[in-house]
């Protein structure tokens, strides 16, 4: 346990030094990692936050249905019973939507003064079924009952944003695929200019008694650290776009009338982050470790 | 201690470095193994130190058979054993104690045993006045005794030296050959591989002729 320790410690120091040895390098290595990982990391952050204002929508397969101007909307609460595929119906009366909306839109005192009330009753149906056909069956016999004026059905848009979302998710696991891979590439290959300059210390161990496990140690540490260091590099890029452009979002949001919340990275997005950059960066050592250490002639 | 069992070596491409050879050596002996270059000499050596594996035959080392050890467990056989080569191996970037230090680093010493130890050893071949310099400032006899030294500071039960004054001149052969004795008297089992019969003082002779043993 203490030998480990001991090891551990000595392959952690030797990591560090080898990193300020050459710090240009270095750093230039971890910025190339830094602005790789960034590109899924601030994909996955814009997604997240399409969501969840996706999520704050009316639920999507709600069909309106608007009566004529003149109608009591609830006469039809009978029929609207009988027919299938309705799983829960809800009225609205037009004074109730006037209401609402002054609150929504802060008309406050303006909604009094309005000579006459503009709205429609409303009927608000949740299908039983969500699939397009048997929406779209139900809202044909919507529109063929006595005095309905329009039936609205969200589901067609709902369904072009959740499609959207998906595509966006895929290309987003598509991106974090590739870039993956190029990120052990790097590793692999600082972590092989390594071996190569330090081929005969690698060669010595080997000959007084050193296992493979001892000798890859280092630059497993190496790997880690440096995919940690890129990650963290990441982190702050993704975190310093999100502070620049979080001023003019919430503008546009207030153009539209909505308070929206950003998003930054979450605690768990975060650890996700480091976890996988450092996992890419000991993949990458191990591959080149593993390849040297085979390849090594034993003696000259 | 160490037994070669019809033991062959054949290199790839045909080349015969050893032919059938049976020998034995016990605990304690200090051998010399002569004959010109190409006789099979090192094979030998990397025959022991597992760094090459026979071709055909068995060979024993502290009663086991090394003849097919498994790769995982090679690096525990080397530590029992301390290897000098011709030409040191030494490393450059790192100062005299350092490179002394290494194999204790690789069995896991504490830092302060393991300064105590490289200590000793570096006083043993007379160098302990410059721990602190790099190899390649020093001599190549100089050189020669850290190699020494780095093979020693484990206190191997078995001393392989391949040729160790092979790149000397006489004086400081002579030199090296004396602590070649000295850790002889103080028990361990000594390998020597010289062309150089002059060096030869007590002890058995292990004599190799195109990868024969002829004494």
């Amino acid at each position: 346990m203490k030998t480990w320790f001991l090891h551990h410690r000595q392959a952690v120091t030797a990591t560090l030094r080898q990193m300020f040895s050459t710090p240009l390098a270095s750093l230039f290595t971890l910025f190339a990692i830094g602005i790789t990982l960034s590109l899924p990391t601030s994909m996955m952050v814009i997604l997240n936050n399409a969501t969840e204002i996706a999520a704050t929508l009316p639920n999507p397969n709600e069909i309106s249905v608007y009566m004529d101007e003149h109608s009591n909307g609830e006469k039809l609460k009978h029929q609207l019973s009988t027919l299938p595929n309705v799983a829960s119906t809800q009225f609205i009366p037009k004074q109730m939507a006037l209401a609402k909306i002054g609150q929504q839109l802060n008309l406050g005192q303006l909604i009094n003064d309005l000579p006459k009330n503009p709205l429609p009753d409303a009927w608000i149906i949740t299908p039983v079924s969500n699939d397009s056909v048997s929406i779209k069956r139900l809202v044909t016999q919507l529109q063929k009952l006595p005095d309905v004026d329009l039936v609205q059905a969200d589901h067609v848009w709902s369904q072009r944003l959740d499609a959207l979302l998906k595509l966006g998710r895929d290309m987003l696991l598509l991106l974090a695929g590739i870039l993956a891979i190029a990120l052990i590439a790097i590793t692999s290959n600082t972590i092989r200019l390594q071996i190569s300059t330090r081929h005969a210390e690698i060669e010595v161990s080997q000959l007084i008694g050193a296992t493979d496990r001892y000798i890859r140690r280092p630059f497993l540490y190496f790997g880690v650290m440096q995919g940690l260091l890129g990650g963290i590099i990441a982190w702050l890029i993704v975190f310093t776009c999100i502070q620049l452009l979080m001023p003019q979002f919430l503008a546009l949001g207030k153009l539209y009338d909505t308070n929206l919340s950003i998003h930054t990275l979450t605690l768990t997005d975060s650890l996700l982050l480091l976890t996988l950059s450092a996992a890419m960066g000991w993949i990458g050592a191990y591959f080149a470790v593993s390849r040297s250490l085979a390849n090594i002639k034993k003696f000259a | 201690m160490i037994g070669f069992d019809r033991v062959s070596k054949r290199y790839p491409g045909g080349y015969d470095a050893l032919k059938d050879v049976t020998l034995e050596i016990e605990a304690g002996e200090m051998v010399f193994l002569t004959g010109h270059s190409g006789a099979g000499k090192s094979t030998l050596i990397k025959l022991i130190a597992s760094i090459e594996r026979p071709t055909s035959g068995t060979i024993y080392v502290n009663n086991h058979n090394v003849t097919k050890i498994r790769r995982a467990a090679i690096p525990y056989l080397r530590r029992n054993m301390g290897l000098i080569f011709q030409d040191h191996k030494l490393l450059f970037d790192r100062n005299v104690i350092q490179n002394v230090l290494l194999p204790l680093e690789i069995a896991g010493f504490s830092r302060h045993d393991a300064h105590a130890r490289a200590r000793a050893a570096l006083d043993k071949v007379g160098l302990l006045q410059r721990e602190k310099a790099n190899p390649i400032a020093l001599s190549g006899g100089e050189q020669q005794r850290v190699c020494i030294a780095r093979a020693v500071v484990s206190r191997p039960t078995l001393l392989l030296a391949d040729e160790p004054t092979g790149n000397l001149d006489s004086a400081y052969a002579a030199e090296i050959m004396q602590m070649f004795k000295a850790f002889h008297q103080a028990g361990t089992t000594i390998i020597i591989s010289t062309h150089d019969q002059s060096a030869i003082s007590a002890g058995r002779v292990i004599h190799l002729e195109h990868g024969k043993v002829t004494s």
